[in-house]
């Protein structure tokens, strides 16, 4: 029973692909977020195909704890978006380059 | 028919990733991934995981979405920034994503496939993805895990809070 595994595979890994070229084109920081959200997006497909695979709910509490993590970082990065801002007008990211080197 | 429904919604949910990176609007960016988190729920459902459907469509295209819907508002950005793809093509980042993606492909491939274990009549797998069986699955394997996830829910609200109070 192979249920077109190869397919949500795939698929996972375009989605992830995609994502990572996302963050590293754009410059907004807000559509860089959500760049993660597709990652995100794309394991939780790959976990869940696994999951079903071994018949077993260690894959779905994983994507449970993925979303928890997903709504925490929401809430804390665009805190700090609204910060950064607040004190320096933008966000851009390319504007913050104060840790780089 | 199933192979069809899969490409339909994987090709839905590809497009919509797409155009998230591709529209100069952020607001359109914020409102095609909702379609993307729409159209994974369906993938969901094709996998026989109504729970997991269900907990996409209120938690991500829900919630979080409108988290971002409601930052962008704060920020008040009608348009994004200029973005030249081509130039973020040709940087040394991209070449390090591809590196980075090569070797992980390659180490997915170097590792032998895992024995499928569980059973997997077709009885099996109608009750896959029910609420009962993860249910059992969090409160007796992974009740520290589902507390620890409580502690960091709570910890973000208080520094998301923290973060945005007035000086």
């Amino acid at each position: 029973m192979n249920d077109y595994q190869s397919v949500y595979l795939a698929l996972s890994v375009i989605l992830f692909a995609v994502g990572a070229l996302g963050v590293i084109v754009r410059k907004d920081a807000i559509v860089v977020f959500l760049c993660i959200e597709i990652m995100l997006g794309a394991v939780n497909l790959a976990f869940v195909v696994f999951s079903r695979a071994n018949q077993s709910a260690e894959g779905l509490f994983m994507v449970m704890c993925i979303m928890a993590v997903a709504g925490a970082e929401a809430a804390i990065g665009l805190a700090i978006f609204v910060l950064l801002y607040r004190k320096t007008g933008t966000i851009n990211i390319d504007k913050f380059n104060l840790l780089k080197w | 028919m199933e192979l069809l429904g899969i490409i339909i919604c994987g090709g839905a949910a590809l497009a919509c990733a797409l155009l998230v990176i591709l529209s100069k609007n952020t607001v359109h960016s914020a409102l095609w991934m909702v379609g993307n988190c729409l159209a994974l729920a369906v993938l969901f459902l094709f996998l026989n995981s109504q729970f997991i459907a269900i907990l996409q469509v209120i938690v991500y295209a829900g919630a979080i979405m409108m988290f971002i819907i409601y930052a962008i508002m704060m920020l008040n950005q009608r348009q994004g920034f200029e973005t030249d793809i081509l130039k973020g093509l040709r940087s040394g980042r991209f070449v390090l994503l591809c590196l980075f993606m090569i070797c992980l492909l390659g180490l997915g491939a170097g590792i032998s496939p895992m024995a499928l274990k569980g059973e997997m009549g077709p009885h099996a797998m109608a009750k896959f993805g029910e609420v009962d069986l993860i249910a059992n699955y969090i409160f007796v394997q992974g009740i520290a895990a589902f507390e620890l996830v409580s502690v960091l829910l709570t910890a973000a609200v208080v520094g998301a809070v923290f973060l945005a109070r007035k000086d």
